[in-house]
């Protein structure tokens, strides 16, 4: 299912101004995977996410996506490599003023020269894939939380993107509704060819859709694992990565006191 | 894998093919789309061949190009045949059907008719002034409640309100109201000067300064600055469900929250209009010193001619005018609505309606000064 490296992150540092996150960042990310970013919170996934999609300028380091590094390009040929990935906020990030059908079709009246019938005709086929075709019409906030995400996803692949970048996809939603966001990931994936990173706690998603994991940790600052879910489940031997896989406490006990820098 | 090309070869009078080539991203469906469009619109075949036997697709972009030659909506009336698809292609092109598109397309609105639409602006506006009233209601039995029990009431809030509201206005408020002083007296210096009237330019200043605006205008930069604060703070935490929260917990939010910014907007308004008529008469006094009055001519005369009594109105309307914007900004900020724009809607909504009453208080003070002195 894997193919050619479509993201590469080099040496990447990753922070704000003078605090720095995560360091020493060193990963690929292959045509049609699934990798899934895990970590405890505050570990930085999110930090690392804005690096990835270029929100944030990285303090060192490169982030290539599709060969050209996203470091260095600016002007129209940034907004290019920019329209090759969607990215699925947290909160959804939905544009409140605007339908669900105008939200996803804002990209595409934006960036292409479409007629309106291709424009509904993809619109529709969007929102259709996510289950939402009968609610093209309905503003977001008359939407329940996993609705609204299910709609962001269609505005992230209005483009048809080839990488997708999920910010915990799944937080807020029933189980039932989250077991269907991950079928569709995987279905995405593979009629697709989507390539997805995914930041996320859920460990049934997980195991149920991740190809790797890379997990980040906040003490030592960088990736402390790399592998298949089950693998770093049974096998791996880093105290860290067995804790969070199988679900264990602190050994002192207790939650431990948040580092607020 | 290049981007998508479209040909279109006339195979015979009346038949085409279609062979569509590479990738169909968005950029180039689009391109194709039109080329299509174009081509085929000029042939107009009765039979169309679609070859995508080496077309990629990626996504529902190049399918809804492929779905729609397909259904003919480039060739009416045509027989089409789609070959060569692969697999991953008829995959994705089966996720959305032509039957898909027929039942979910955009519909226009229903229309209303004018009757109903009447119906529900009136019926908009009861609510609000049932809300109105309500609110006035919760306001006058949470303020004796404050009285009778100081102590319940949160003064490091209104401490707070009263130094971010009040003294970070000084500033703009000394600004404005020197300005305001400067043009009104410039304003007036001409025709009075047709009299040999100009010593009465104090007057002026006295009067205008104390009476209407000092107050009038400290309390329009209050509502627009501070009243605005107000509504946006109340809004967003209602949007952020921490009135709920409040509400759960037992507390009042008027009792918690509104009062506390009325009491500081009564406090502070008379504290910050008496600054804006000493600047305004400043501004005033300046005017009159370049036109080559002794400043001791000035105070004199102003001293002569205002009284007390003119800073009594000019602070008792100031406080009436507090009164307004504390309670129209909280009233707006906690009927804030949902969504992203309720806040910035509820904000302008505040700012629109303190000032309407400010002005209609301002109006009905000076009726009532003129009939009764």
């Amino acid at each position: 299912m894997t193919g050619k490296p479509i993201i590469e992150v080099k040496n990447l540092k990753a922070g704000y101004g003078e605090r720095v996150v995560l360091q020493n960042l060193n990963f690929q990310v292959h045509e049609g995977e699934i990798v899934a970013v895990v970590g405890r919170s505050g570990s930085g996934k999110s930090t690392l996410l804005k690096h990835l999609i270029g929100l944030n300028p990285p303090l060192g380091g490169e982030v290539w996506i599709e060969g050209k590094n996203l470091v260095e390009t600016t002007g129209l040929e940034r907004q290019r490599l920019l329209l090759t990935f969607g990215v699925l906020y947290q909160s959804g990030a939905l544009f409140g003023s605007m339908t669900v059908f105008e939200n996803v079709r804002l990209p595409l009246d934006e960036f292409t020269e479409l007629p309106e019938i291709a424009k509904d005709l993809v619109v529709l086929s969007k929102l259709k894939l996510v289950g939402l075709a009968t609610a093209a019409q309905t503003v977001p906030a008359e939407l329940s939380g996993g609705m609204q995400k299910r709609a962001a996803l269609a505005r992230a692949m209005a483009l048809d993107p080839r990488i997708l970048f999920l910010d915990e996809p799944s937080v807020g939603l029933d189980p039932i509704t989250s077991a269907g966001l991950d079928e569709l990931i995987v279905q995405l994936a593979h009629n697709f060819a989507i390539t997805f990173v995914i930041i996320t706690h859920e460990m049934e998603s997980i195991y149920a859709i991740a190809s790797r994991v890379i997990m980040v940790d906040d003490e030592s600052r960088t990736i402390i694992a790399e592998g298949a879910p089950a693998e770093l489940r049974d096998h791996s031997t880093d105290p860290r990565v067995r804790r969070f896989f199988h679900r264990h406490a602190e050994p002192e006990g207790g939650i431990r006191q948040a580092e607020v820098v | 894998m290049p981007e998508a090309e479209a040909e279109v070869r006339e195979e015979a009078p009346g038949r085409a093919t279609v062979k569509l080539r590479g990738w169909l991203s968005a950029q180039s469906t689009a391109k194709c789309w039109q080329e299509l469009q174009t081509r085929l619109a000029k042939l107009s075949p009765r039979s169309l061949t679609i070859d995508a036997s080496e077309v990629k697709i990626t996504g529902g972009i190049g399918a809804a190009l492929l779905r729609y030659l397909a259904e003919g909506g480039m060739t009416p009336g045509a027989q089409v045949v789609l070959q060569g698809l692969n697999k991953q292609a008829e995959t994705i092109l089966n996720t959305f059907t032509s039957e898909d598109y027929r039942q979910y397309r955009p519909h226009p609105p229903p229309k209303v008719p004018l009757i109903v639409e009447v119906g529900a602006v009136v019926r908009g506006w009861w609510q609000g002034l049932r809300h109105e009233i309500a609110f006035i209601g919760s306001v006058m039995r949470a303020l004796p409640q404050a009285v009778a029990r100081p102590r319940r009431m949160r003064w490091r809030e209104v401490r707070c309100v009263i130094e971010t509201a009040g003294a970070n206005a000084l500033p703009v408020v000394a600004v404005i109201c020197v300005l305001t002083g400067v043009v009104t007296v410039l304003e007036a210096s001409h025709p009075l000067a047709k009299f040999g009237a100009q010593i009465f330019l104090a007057d002026v200043i006295g009067f205008s300064s104390l009476r209407d605006t000092g107050p009038m205008v400290t309390a329009i930069l209050l509502a627009g600055r501070s009243g605005s604060a107000f509504a946006a703070e109340l809004g967003t935490m209602k949007v952020n469900e921490e009135l709920d929260a409040l509400t759960t917990m037992g507390l009042d939010p008027v009792r918690f929250l509104v009062l506390q910014r009325i009491v500081a907007a009564i406090i502070l308004t008379p504290l910050l209009t008496l600054f804006g008529m000493l600047m305004c008469m400043l501004g005033g006094m300046l005017v009159m010193r370049s036109l080559g009055f002794p400043p001791l001519m000035i105070f004199h005369h102003i001293l002569n001619r205002v009284g007390m009594g003119d800073f009594a109105v000019g602070l008792s309307k100031a406080a009436i005018f507090g009164l307004v914007i504390g309670s129209v900004a909280c009233l707006r900020g906690l009927q804030t609505g949902t969504g992203p724009s309720a806040v910035g809607a509820s904000t302008t909504r505040s700012v629109i309606a303190c000032i309407l009453l400010i002005i209609v208080a301002d109006t009905v003070f000076s009726a009532a000064q003129y009939f009764l002195t």
